[in-house]
């Protein structure tokens, strides 16, 4: 027993390609990025120590501020306008017995497709000339909105679009906690006479709400991290009307060979990360279970 | 009659939801067998006039979708199945040796990795890949998608492998059983339903990766489905019949993989976020 | 100096039966090494002088390797250019024992601003490859010790004198790094069906072409074809304004400081665009449009013209993408702009597309980019450039009699109208302030900038990167 289990030769197989790996390409690339983005490198020439320039630059670039409203709205539309049809649609099908298998099926089809290629998908859709939604205006006698290309429309397609792949990926998380729920709790009620949208209210959101609580997590992370389908769709066009944080630093980097900034710009992404989830963590989690015990 | 009606009421929501999921699906199916844009934008839900199979055979040869898909396919299931393996090991090795210490510090460190959003790493990956010689080989692929799931993969097999009893391998070693032999006979197979749940996570993450695999290959032959399909569209902009075509090779394997292993997908995907 | 850039391009293409016949002859008699345009795979020059003997010693041991080649003809309407390399690609395997060039297309733009620039950065750049001139291009990458000196290659097979006087955006302290195919201009294609119909005169005077671009608004049909998506296309009519309205010294001027890019003249060009935009000669949703939008509209009669480069001309032959418009196009230079500084009858004539190659070749490859450039530049492929594909030749060997297609003989008689030219601003300023001119030109198109704020914004950066290359 003593010797098998603690052959240090054994451990250090097992766990040393592991480490090897995770070094190479999660460490190392943190601390070049920091070593980089204090730099002005441009990938050609030699690279200057410059301090801070970078991140002054950045918060005074106004693209870059203007990804990082985009960015917010992501967000805010994640967290105020599809968190709570998560929840009513999570409800919804919970509460049927007919087609319930077919809905979960169906809504979490989008969530296991590419990005790229439902961003291809939705750029059909959008067209101004043969695309779907434009068709239906057509018939109704309304003038094409150019929705990919209209600064004013871009941003909201996109949104669209995110919620689209995502929302049934979400709505089966809750459901699964949802369906855990034991079904006495709710048939006690039943019998006290609560309405289906009493039960669902003040029964089940509050023992969901720490589900509820991982889906809001992921969406800030999701919406800090969404870059794939802007790239595809827009690549941050309209004159960046659609530029989030990452797809601006990746522009700046690959495109515009600014490898110093570019890599300050994902330092400070990580650091919004960082603080969005600790501040969420803070703020909400922390006390709601202050309320619960 | 009211009940009837208040029965039907989610039923009739979903169905709106339902129609709006679908609905992009079908629109795109349709196209791709339509002659030309004039008969999409004429006739965006009616059925095709005539089967235009020519459409298919034109873009898995155009659009060199066979390559991309077989490229996609090995990839994603070598990355996934090496990120398993290694993940299994060093789970085995902190959960189940005895180096509680050193296992500990193994794993905090290890679990810094899940607070690094991944794109966050993108441009110091590229310029690493560089120095590694290895930008627009497979291998620019394959090792950063195994190693970008090792955090995850790690955390899960640990939590499933921490739960196993330790009599097992008493009575292992009382036999005589060698570390190695315990590992693949015993702890494996125990701890298969998480190894799978990995594995589905990680090959549907590597199948959909397209920031990398966009930036990191430049040879046609060497690119994977999604960033063959945006290169395909780049390249077909203005025929639409084709690009649908396009988007449906590339989405119904992933549908009937799905069909088919639906349950453990979003058994998978949920746990995946979850714990992550 | 731009001047005689024109004039010798229009001497060397009127002149050039005679030339071309002595440039054949030369070829095929005297005693150049590299002249053997025979079809059999006979040993490359370079193989011929290591190994005299070498006729009989070389099918034994052939040591099998490839060469990277990164193009940009992708699509339809590349096709001919795409046929010229692949013929060049054909003899070049056939005569270099062992070689097979591995061809890797990349969409133009995503080449030049995104894989290129990568691949520099990580100095593994394909060996043969697509680059544009310039000081955002070539020169950068030259600077940098990124690509292959060709002085002594082009020197070696002769062909030094036989290039017009366009390598200067490829040269870098007199040294070649670069090797332009072909030349174009930017003009107006307009639709002489469309405007027969409305009785509209061709846009050759400005009252005319605004006259044009007004009844076809009111007949529903776009005056201007254009895609924005990559602000390169709208840059082409940009450009030319601004070297009609400050004169065609004005581009030249902003790595010296002498132009401004927020200085009056500079900002009525983007007040004239910003007001034809305004008055909706531009295609609607344009920003979302590709450049290839812009070709299908024109060709497609949804708009009467299209401001772009003389290549597009090859589109609108029988058995092009532009079939359906074949025969009713035609190519006129932007009319005299009122009150503009500059002579009126200047065009921006760029040899901006080229070949470069790694700086990093073993001695086969070396062979193998030698033979290319052999096959790539030389009577054969130029002239079949300009009758096939409608680009001007680099080079002084065309013979132009046998020019038939009608909008090239337009291009070539806007170019001997031409008074003087001026290149792209794209050739001329570093990538960073040309990254700006398209994010500020988006950003004027969407309403979101007014003209002077679009200069101030685009001064600034040229001012930061003319402060950093006087360091």
């Amino acid at each position: 027993m003593r010797t098998t289990l603690k052959n240090p030769y054994v451990y250090f197989i097992f766990v040393v390609p592991t480490i090897a790996l995770y070094f190479l390409f999660f460490i190392y690339p943190m601390l070049t990025s920091v070593y980089y983005g204090f730099t002005n490198w441009n990938g050609l020439d030699t690279k200057d120590y410059i301090g801070f320039d970078n991140f002054a630059n950045a918060f005074k670039d106004e693209d870059f501020r203007n990804s990082i409203l985009n960015n917010l709205y992501i967000l805010l539309f994640s967290c105020c306008v599809q968190v709570p049809l998560i929840v009513v649609f999570s409800l919804l099908i919970s509460g049927v017995k007919r087609f319930q298998g077919f809905y979960k099926t169906t809504v979490f089809m989008p969530s296991i497709l590419s990005t790229s290629v439902i961003g291809i998908l939705w750029g059909y859709i959008y067209d101004p000339d043969v695309g779907l939604i434009n068709n239906i205006l057509k018939t109704f006698g309304m003038d094409p909105i150019y929705f990919l290309a209209d600064t004013k429309w871009a941003l909201v397609s996109i949104l669209i679009t995110n919620a689209w792949q995502w929302m049934g990926f979400y709505i089966v998380l809750i459901l699964a906690a949802i369906l855990a729920i034991p079904r006495d709790i709710d048939e006690a009620a039943m019998i006290d006479g609560a309405t289906g949208v009493q039960r669902a209210w003040y029964l089940t959101v509050p023992l969901i709400k720490p589900i509820i609580n991982v889906v809001i997590m992921l969406s800030i992370a999701g919406a800090l991290r969404v870059v794939d389908i802007v790239l595809v769709m827009t690549d941050g066009g309209p004159a960046g009307a659609t530029d989030v944080m990452a797809s601006y630093m990746v522009n700046k980097a690959i495109k515009f060979g600014d490898y110093g900034y570019g890599t300050a710009l994902s330092i400070i992404i990580f650091i919004f990360a960082l603080i969005l989830t600790a501040l969420y963590q803070i703020l909400i989690v922390r006390r709601q279970e202050k309320v619960e015990y | 009659m009211a009940i009837n009606l208040r029965k039907s009421v989610p039923h009739l929501v979903m169905l709106v939801y339902v129609v709006v999921i679908l609905v992009p699906f079908v629109f795109i199916l349709f196209s791709s067998f339509k002659a030309n844009n004039l008969e999409i934008a004429t006739h965006p839900f009616g059925l095709p006039k005539s089967w235009e199979f020519g459409n298919y055979k034109e873009a898995w040869v155009k659009a060199k979708i066979n390559v991309y898909f077989f490229n996609s396919l090995y990839l994603a299931f070598t990355a996934a199945a090496a990120g398993v393996l290694l993940a299994a090991a060093t789970a085995f090795a902190i959960t189940r040796m005895k180096f509680r210490r050193t296992s500990n510090w193994i794993y905090q460190f290890v679990l810094i990795g899940m607070l690094i959003p991944g794109n966050v790493l993108f441009i110091a990956q590229y310029l690493l890949v560089q120095k590694l010689g290895i930008l627009d080989t497979h291998w620019s692929l394959f090792l950063p998608y195994t190693a970008g799931a090792l955090p995850f993969s790690v955390l899960l097999v640990s939590a499933f492998m921490k739960a196993i009893p330790h009599e097992l391998e008493e009575a292992a070693v009382v036999d005589g059983m060698g570390v190695f032999r315990m590992f693949v006979q015993i702890i494996l197979p125990l701890t298969v339903p998480a190894l799978v749940t990995v594995f589905i996570v990680n090959f549907l993450g590597n199948w959909n990766e397209y920031l990398l695999s966009f930036f990191f290959i430049s040879k046609d032959a060497l690119r994977t489905l999604p960033s063959g399909m945006v290169q395909f569209r780049d390249a077909f902009q203005t025929n639409y019949a084709l690009v649908c075509t396009g988007i449906v090779f590339s989405v119904v394997p992933v549908l009937v993989m799905y069909a088919f292993l639906q349950r453990k997908i979003i058994e998978g995907l949920t746990a995946g976020s979850v714990k992550g | 100096m731009q001047k005689k850039l024109v004039s010798v391009l229009a001497l060397s293409v009127a002149m050039s039966a005679f030339l071309a016949a002595c440039g054949n002859n030369e070829n095929n008699n005297t005693a150049s090494p590299s002249a053997s345009e025979s079809s059999s795979p006979s040993p490359s020059p370079s193989a011929s002088e290591s190994a005299p003997a070498s006729e009989s010693a070389s099918p034994e041991k052939v040591e099998n390797f490839t060469v990277s080649l990164r193009h940009i003809q992708i699509g339809d309407a590349q096709k001919f250019r795409k046929a010229i390399l692949d013929d060049v690609v054909k003899k070049t395997e056939a005569e270099v024992p062992g070689l097979k060039i591995e061809l890797d297309p990349v969409e133009d733009s995503v080449n030049r601003f995104t894989k290129l620039p990568a691949e520099m950065a990580a100095g593994n750049p394909p060996k043969i490859f697509s680059v544009f001139g310039g000081a955002g291009d070539t020169q950068k990458y030259a600077k940098a010790g990124r690509m292959l000196d060709l002085t002594p290659i082009i020197d070696e097979l002769g062909l030094k004198d036989k290039f017009l006087n366009v390598l200067e955006p490829f040269s870098v302290d007199g040294k070649v790094y670069g090797l332009p195919i072909g030349g174009n201009t930017e003009g107006i294609f307009y639709n002489t069906e469309l405007f027969a119909k409305y009785n509209l005169n061709p846009p050759t005077t400005w009252d005319d072409l605004i006259k044009a671009a007004d009844t076809l608004k009111q007949n529903n049909i776009t005056p201007f074809a254009v895609g924005s998506k990559g602000a390169w296309v709208p840059n082409m009519l940009v450009n030319t304004l601004i070297g009609r309205i400050a004169g065609e010294g004005a581009n030249a001027g902003f790595i010296t400081g002498d132009t401004k890019w927020n200085s009056p003249d500079v900002v009525a060009a983007y007040q004239l665009f910003a007001d034809w935009e305004k008055a909706g000669y531009f295609t609607k949703g344009e920003l979302g449009k590709e450049y290839a939008d812009m070709l299908n509209d024109f060709v497609a009669g949804k708009a009467g013209m299209m401001f772009d480069g003389s290549w597009r001309s090859s589109a609108f032959k029988n058995d092009a993408i532009g079939a359906a418009v074949a025969g009713k196009v035609a190519f006129v230079n932007l009319p005299a702009v009122p009150n503009g500084k500059g002579d009126q009858t200047s065009v921006n004539a760029n040899y901006g597309e080229g070949y470069g190659f790694s700086a990093d070749l073993n001695e086969n490859e070396k062979k193998a980019v030698k033979a290319f450039i052999k096959n790539m530049y030389s009577d054969e492929m130029q002239l079949r450039g300009l009758l096939e594909d409608g680009v001007l030749p680099s080079m002084k060997l065309t013979d132009a009699s046998q020019v038939t297609d009608p909008i090239v003989k337009q291009v070539l008689d806007v170019l001997n109208g031409a008074g003087a030219s001026f290149p792209h601003f794209d050739s001329i300023v570093t990538s960073k302030v040309y990254t700006e001119t398209e994010t500020q030109l988006q950003k004027l198109i969407a309403g979101k900038a007014t003209p002077q704020e679009v200069g101030d914004a685009i001064q600034k950066v040229q001012d930061a990167e003319n402060a950093a290359a006087a360091k």
